[in-house]
């Protein structure tokens, strides 16, 4: 068993994305796609495991080493630092970490001059030490959802949040006012996998960086 | 009904170890000291408390912020726990042992504690069982480090591991030779421990620097894998300072070879996590299934002299608590739980269990006595619940003289076993695979 190799995937999009790219380089992984209520998923003859886990919780079996690589956005990234390494920008996925607030506060707004402001986020760690670099005091609030909701009523004066085509933004009279980080999904790597099983490591992580070149 | 109980709760991050735990720490330390025993180290017992000025001499601003400190109530001074051995066998060298003959080599075997976030699950205490190898600049001081770390590993039972090679000199040459500083140089080096290979392009593409350093730089977060790493590199590297690191790793990789442990190597010229005084040679332990490191160490050739006496050294230490948790399942981790006897008197005299006791330790065996009086079946839930291989019945009336009961606790089986047959070479084994139970 020891020369498996474990993949932690979230479920959505991801792991669409996932199972395409993987069956690019030949690892057939298509039973993820299946209706079934099964978290993990073992494909004996390529000696592969998979484990379906919400991606928030990527990181953590990765970094724990229950799962040697993983795929995840780079916010959750950001959010958790965890010591990973993370050698591939699998490049879909793509949005923005930004700052937003309302149409109507942004008019006469000067973000340089903001000095204490109230934010609320999906990710407090990314937005604190956002502002921090920029020598901005913030009051997180921590929501789990629906976070352009919080300025519409009065819950907090702006928003950080991901944007992909600022559709929701629009609709609930949001302007984006500063943008932190382009986001995109990541393969991670546990530290003692990429050690200990290295030659088949490199072996994916080159195949599909092969595949991102020539796409 | 509810109970207010005072709150008798421990802090977060450490725990008690009970005996089950503690002797597989104990075994597996005892492991590790028989190795360095056999490569000639000798133990020595630093302090749990030091001066924190003294103390942070030989410390990076990582482990600094880790320290626990506090106020002496004696000097008004401020006080620390060690959260890394190094520094005081340093401070010891340079003070305690400086008159005497190089090199010196030492080990030490301590608990150390270290601040950590809250809600990570981490330890704040960590098993600490290391060596010092000091007075020697040498190559082969660095694959004697190696070896010994690779023996370590072996003897305590691991067939599937690596031994992660690294020279921070080979980096550190690549990030002077860039000419970058401050906030980019940052950013360089947290994506190169990252191995992020999008983001190194994303500084490269947003700096002036050359393409040859330029060609340098991309490369290090690709640079991990088998011997062929060290080929790779020297193709790429230009620079003097990496070279030479190059080198440097060439020459112990060599006398790696004659030590017969290559196949335990790889080589990660990308790696710069470590503690900050380190200088040529580092290493990582990985095993698989476990996600952190469990034996780390390296070359660090300046940090007796931050105590006033230069001299090259090395060394590296093992993280007990991480090999527990790989190894805990093992049958020989799990035997050294176990005891041999409990000893269970029928009579009201005493004199005879006490005298078969006497001679079971006397044999090396491990003999309790179950002084409390009770039915035997509760002697024997109590043998089981503490790991207790062997009872064995004194004055059982089916018996007569100079005959016991030995109990094989595991099913309850008895047999009957002469006082001649105590004399027997391993007598717990006897005992366990004995077949002629005999009917109560």
């Amino acid at each position: 068993m020891n020369d498996w190799i474990t993949i932690a995937i979230p479920k959505g999009r991801i792991l669409e994305e996932s199972v395409e790219l993987f069956g690019r380089i030949g690892i057939d992984c298509r039973e993820l796609l299946s209706d079934s209520r099964k978290l993990i998923f073992e494909n004996a003859e390529q000696r592969m495991r998979y484990m379906i886990v919400r991606a928030t919780d990527v990181p953590t079996y990765v970094e724990y080493g229950s799962a040697d690589l993983g795929i995840v956005g780079k916010d959750t990234l950001m959010e958790q630092g965890k010591d990973l390494y993370e050698p591939l920008d699998l490049k879909f996925g793509y949005c923005r970490m930004m700052v937003a607030e309302p149409v109507n506060l942004a008019k006469n707004d000067d973000p340089s001059g903001w000095s204490h402001i109230r934010i609320a986020t999906k990710y407090p760690h990314v937005a604190e030490t956002y502002f921090a670099s920029k020598g901005i005091q913030v009051e997180i609030i921590k929501l789990y959802g629906s976070i352009e909701l919080a300025p519409l009523v009065g819950l907090s004066e702006r928003i950080v949040d991901l944007v992909s085509t600022g559709e929701t933004l629009r609709q609930n009279g949001l302007v984006e006012v500063e943008s932190i980080a382009e986001i995109t999904t990541r393969l991670i790597v546990n530290r003692a996998s990429l050690k200990t099983k290295y030659q088949r490591i490199t072996e994916i992580i080159q195949g599909l960086e092969r595949e991102l070149q020539s796409a | 009904m509810t109970m207010l109980s005072p709150d008798i709760s421990l802090p977060r991050g450490v725990s008690d170890f009970l005996p089950d735990a503690a002797a597989k720490i104990g075994f597996i330390e005892a492991k590790i000291r028989h190795v360095f025993e056999l490569w000639g180290f000798r133990r020595i017992i630093p302090p749990k408390l030091e001066y924190e000025d003294v103390l942070t001499i030989g410390m990076g601003e990582e482990l600094k912020g880790k320290t626990y400190r506090f106020d002496d109530r004696q000097t008004g001074r401020l006080l620390a726990f060690p959260p890394d051995i190094t520094p005081q066998i340093a401070r010891i060298v340079a003070t305690r042992l400086s008159g005497w003959p190089l090199p010196h080599r030492i080990s030490y075997s301590g608990r150390v504690l270290r601040q950590t976030e809250s809600q990570t699950g981490r330890s704040r205490e960590l098993f600490q069982s290391g060596v010092e190898l000091i007075g020697l600049d040498s190559p082969e001081a660095d694959a004697e480090m190696v070896t010994m770390a690779i023996e370590a590993m072996q003897q305590l039972g691991f067939d599937n591991f690596k031994i992660d090679l690294g020279q921070v000199e080979f980096c550190r040459g690549i990030m002077a030779a860039s000419g970058l500083d401050g906030q980019p140089l940052r950013e360089l080096q947290e994506a190169i421990a990252r191995k992020d290979v999008s983001a190194v392009s994303k500084v490269l593409a947003a700096s002036t620097v050359t393409e040859a350093s330029r060609r340098e730089i991309a490369a290090l977060p690709r640079l991990f894998g088998g011997r062929e790493v060290v080929a790779e590199a020297e193709k790429v590297v230009v620079n003097q300072r990496s070279r030479s690191a190059l080198a440097n790793l060439r020459q112990v990789l060599d006398i790696l070879d004659i030590h017969g442990v290559s196949d335990h190597l790889t080589i990660d010229l990308g790696e710069i996590r470590g503690l900050g005084y380190h200088t040529g040679i580092t290493f990582e332990g990985f095993v698989s299934g476990l996600g952190e490191p469990v034996c780390s160490g390296g070359r660090y050739d300046n940090l007796t002299a931050r105590y006033g006496f230069a001299a090259p050294a090395t060394g590296f230490t093992f993280n007990v608590l991480s090999l527990l948790q790989a190894l805990e399942r093992r049958p020989d981790v799990e035997a050294s739980t176990t005891r041999d006897f409990l000893l269970f008197n029928s009579r009201d005299d005493r004199r005879e269990v006490l005298e078969v006791a006497r001679l079971l330790r006397s044999r090396g065996y491990t003999a309790a006595r179950d002084i409390i009086r009770r039915e035997y079946e509760d002697s024997l839930t109590y043998a089981r619940r503490m790991n207790i291989r062997s009872m064995l019945i004194i004055g059982d009336e089916a018996c007569g003289n100079d005959t016991y009961t030995a109990v094989r606790v595991r099913d309850g089986k008895r047999f009957k076993i002469t006082r001649e047959m105590l004399l027997n070479e391993d007598l717990v084994t006897f005992i366990e695979e004995n077949q002629q139970a005999i009917e109560n």
